[in-house]
């Protein structure tokens, strides 16, 4: 994350340095964070507009002890995981097929290339129809729309791998089996990890959509019903308990990717972005 | 037959055919002999197919026209009789040094012990030691290619085929890599067919030297280029010099006829 | 023609059969009304203007909050490549804001501006903002040194290099941002419109539904689908032809 056109510094300057970058970037969030106290203490918008940051974390605090927080984010998290772990072993496997077999490749394609710019979530209203309001149709959503950026990612990945790498397994004895198990998905998982890393915050947004719409239990819902009671201390207390979520499971999907692809060019050189 | 050669391409023609455009006749009627443990340079300008007929050889793309037989018979697919190099080294970069190298003795059921002690042998032979739990990512160009050739030398192809192996490296490396592949060549004596274009290079390593023609690709003349490896003053020696410029005038005429071409 | 009519016969195909299922009463009619009955309902819908109208607010909402988002999103991203007290004080918050799921800040903008096409478009702004930001950064902290002291060398300023050397290398990764941006504020919209609207495709959406006249809330969802894709593909086109430098 360095800026560009600086000179290079000595090594213990450089160290120096970075450290203060760091205490900086602190102070930064600290800044946001009492600016937002300030402000809303201030009287220059009502408590309606922007509660106190003490009172909402007062009412997270309350969520946490009542239980209510661990139910609502259990439930949310189990819709997004299990969408999410059906688009990622499905996208996978027919984004595969799709490679190897031309018959899949001419029914999938043309509807994987106009339905990942679609808008899926306009299907909402359809999928209730079918399904009704519980996590059934809640989870059909989240796979419908997160199975896009995987099946996309696996046929790139797939076409990618060089044939060099092809032929020297070959060339060592090989079969197909091996070829695909040993060869093909290592030398694709980079960028099948790529396409997972857009469909796992696909998921969330979408079970959060889903949930807001639908009502029930889960951080959209309790979301939704804050914001019907006027309670606009509940919505913002939902906004920092689903960002949190969010930013724990990005980060817990960066960390796995860095462990997958402890070999891939990126971990060496960016060990900690 | 001991006299017969091991590797004996007939009349092999190649049409390559790009996913747009016309095909292009990159193999004409090319015919070459082996001879068993013999080193034969495939010399000429870029797009004259020394690559595709290496890749016919090593039964990656099917011989449509004409036969390739190694040992009198003929070549079907890839086997681990013949092992290929490729220019850039086509290393497995989720395996280590070792990984990389074990995989071919793990294809062939060799069992744990002894894949494991040979690939420590080859690992030592190619002046990797140490290295051997790194990954590829992590190595020089040089390491890369070494790893790359002893990962083809264990699994014991008789054949090792070469595609512009160095031609990724810088000069230096270059320089060091082609001594370092004579020294091996002559403790594990093989049948090698190295293409490349840099004349030097061809005439340095090998004993016969196959130069070919652009558009389409065919071997214009053979080239006898046994020189004494082992003199460490060879390169400057008026021989090996005159030899080098003597091929060098017949590249140029086909990489300026290449040229004009394309144009 | 012949070929891309072979390339979409799986499409026409799965037409087919849905008008098939549905006229011979496979699924119930209301589940599935048949296809011919969603295409009229959709001419009927464009004739008496109902869903040209609610299309329109839907797109200045979606357009507005959008452009909003390419100035401000790629502004931020390039300044903060290129000035570190920036990139200090705002990396971290784009950091923290990034991974938030967007559709959590649907009931926010509707408290901060109520219930019209103000918080509509704030909510698009802001979600939309950040993928273009990241883009811009990206982008503009790849552009290669060597570029940068060449044409410094070539005396340059320091704001003649921002726009001659780092917009122009930061433009790929800039434009993949917008691609994700442009995509997000659909999802937004619909959403949106879906949850808390009075005009609008989302709002038809649900109203239609409510009333129980599916054919037509068949036509207004597939309309916004097509209108999604359509747009990616002529942003893509329009891509296409700004990059032309890079093949």
């Amino acid at each position: 994350m360095a800026a560009i056109d600086q000179a290079p510094a000595p090594p213990a300057l450089r160290i120096l340095r970075s450290t203060l970058w760091a205490g900086a970037r602190l102070v930064s969030i600290a800044l946001l964070l009492t600016a937002w106290e300030l402000v809303a203490r201030s009287g220059i918008v009502t408590p309606f507009q922007l509660p106190a940051l003490s009172a909402v974390l007062e009412r997270i605090w309350n969520d946490a002890a009542s239980g209510d927080l661990a139910i609502n984010t259990s439930v949310t998290l189990y819709r997004a995981m299990v969408g999410f772990f059906i688009a990622a072993v499905g996208g996978v496997v027919l984004g595969m097929a799709m490679s190897r077999s031309a018959a899949a490749r001419w029914f999938f394609d043309p509807i994987i290339s106009v339905g990942f710019p679609m808008p899926k979530i306009a299907f909402l209203p359809v999928v209730i129809l079918w399904l009704g309001v519980f996590d059934i149709s809640k989870i059909t959503m989240i796979v419908f729309d997160a199975i896009f950026p995987v099946v996309a990612a696996t046929v790139i990945a797939i076409q990618g791998v060089e044939r060099e790498l092809i032929w020297s397994a070959r060339n060592m004895g090989a079969g197909q089996r091996e070829l695909l198990w040993q060869i093909v998905l290592p030398a694709a998982l980079p960028t099948i990890m790529t396409g997972l890393q857009v469909a796992l915050p696909l998921s969330l947004i979408v079970a959060v959509v889903t949930e807001m719409l639908m009502g029930g239990y889960g951080l959209g819902g309790a979301m939704m019903t804050a914001s019907r009671f006027a309670n606009s201390t509940g919505v913002f207390a939902g906004i920092v308990e689903i960002a949190v979520v969010g930013y724990a499971l990005v980060k817990a999907m960066a960390l796995i990717r860095r462990r997958l692809l402890i070999w891939h060019q990126e971990s060496q050189n960016f060990p900690s972005p | 037959m001991a006299s017969a050669a091991q590797i004996i391409i007939d009349r092999v023609n190649h049409l390559y055919r790009p996913p747009r455009g016309r095909e292009v006749l990159a193999l004409d009627q090319v015919s070459l002999e082996v001879a068993n443990r013999e080193f034969v340079a495939l010399l000429g300008p870029s797009g004259c197919g020394k690559s595709t007929l290496l890749y016919l050889i090593g039964g990656f793309l099917p011989v449509e026209t004409g036969a390739i037989l190694i040992d009198g018979e003929k070549v079907a697919g890839p086997g681990p009789d013949r092992g290929i190099v490729f220019q850039h080294f086509a290393l497995f970069p989720w395996k280590t040094v070792r990984g990389n190298i074990l995989y071919g003795l793990e294809r062939q059921g060799m069992p744990k012990e002894e894949r494991e002690k040979r690939a420590m042998d080859f690992i030592e032979l190619v002046g990797l030691h140490g290295f051997e739990d790194s990954y590829p990512s992590q190595l020089s160009g040089g390491m890369k290619q070494r790893t790359a050739i002893a990962r083809t030398l264990a699994f014991g192809p008789d054949i090792l085929l070469m595609d512009e192996p160095f031609g990724a490296l810088d000069a230096q490396t270059r320089a060091l890599m082609q001594s370092e592949l004579l020294r091996i060549w002559q403790r594990t004596p093989k049948t090698v067919i190295f293409v490349t274009h840099d004349v030097q290079e061809a005439v340095y390593l090998a004993d016969r030297v196959a130069v070919m023609s652009a558009r389409p690709g065919r071997i214009k003349t053979i080239v006898d280029t046994k020189f004494d490896k082992n003199d460490p003053d060879i390169l400057k020696a008026k021989a090996f010099v005159e030899k080098v410029d003597e091929i060098w005038h017949l590249v140029r005429e086909e990489a300026i006829k290449a040229q004009g071409k394309r144009a | 023609m012949k070929q891309s009519l072979l390339r979409y016969l799986p499409l026409l195909l799965l037409a087919a059969i849905w008008e098939l299922v549905a006229r011979l009463e496979l699924v119930s009619s209301t589940a599935l009304p048949p296809l011919s009955d969603v295409i009229a309902a959709w001419i009927d819908m464009i004739k008496d203007g109902e869903l040209t109208s609610n299309g329109a607010s839907s797109l200045y909402r979606a357009g507005a909050g959008l452009a909003l988002s390419v100035i401000v999103g790629t502004a931020l991203g390039i300044g903060m490549a290129w000035w570190k007290p920036v990139n200090v004080l705002l990396a971290p918050m784009v950091e923290i804001f990034y991974p938030l799921p967007k559709s959590a800040l649907i009931p926010v903008t509707v408290i901060w501006l109520g219930f019209g096409d103000g918080s509509k478009i704030l909510l698009i702004f802001l979600g939309c903002m950040l993928p273009v930001t990241v883009g811009a950064f990206n982008g503009a902290r790849s552009s290669e040194q060597v570029l940068v002291w060449s044409a410094r060398s070539m005396g340059a300023n320091r704001l003649r290099m921002l726009w001659d050397v780092v917009l122009p290398s930061a433009m790929p990764e800039l434009l993949n941002g917008i691609r994700t941006a442009l995509a997000l504020s659909f999802i937004l919209l619909v959403s949106s419109e879906l949850i808390v609207a009075q005009k609008g495709f989302g709002y038809l959406i649900g109203f239609l539904g409510a009333n129980g006249t599916y054919d037509a809330m068949y036509a207004v969802v597939f309309t916004v689908a097509f209108l999604g894709f359509a747009a990616d593909r002529v942003y893509q086109m329009f891509v296409q032809r700004m990059l032309l430098w890079r093949q």
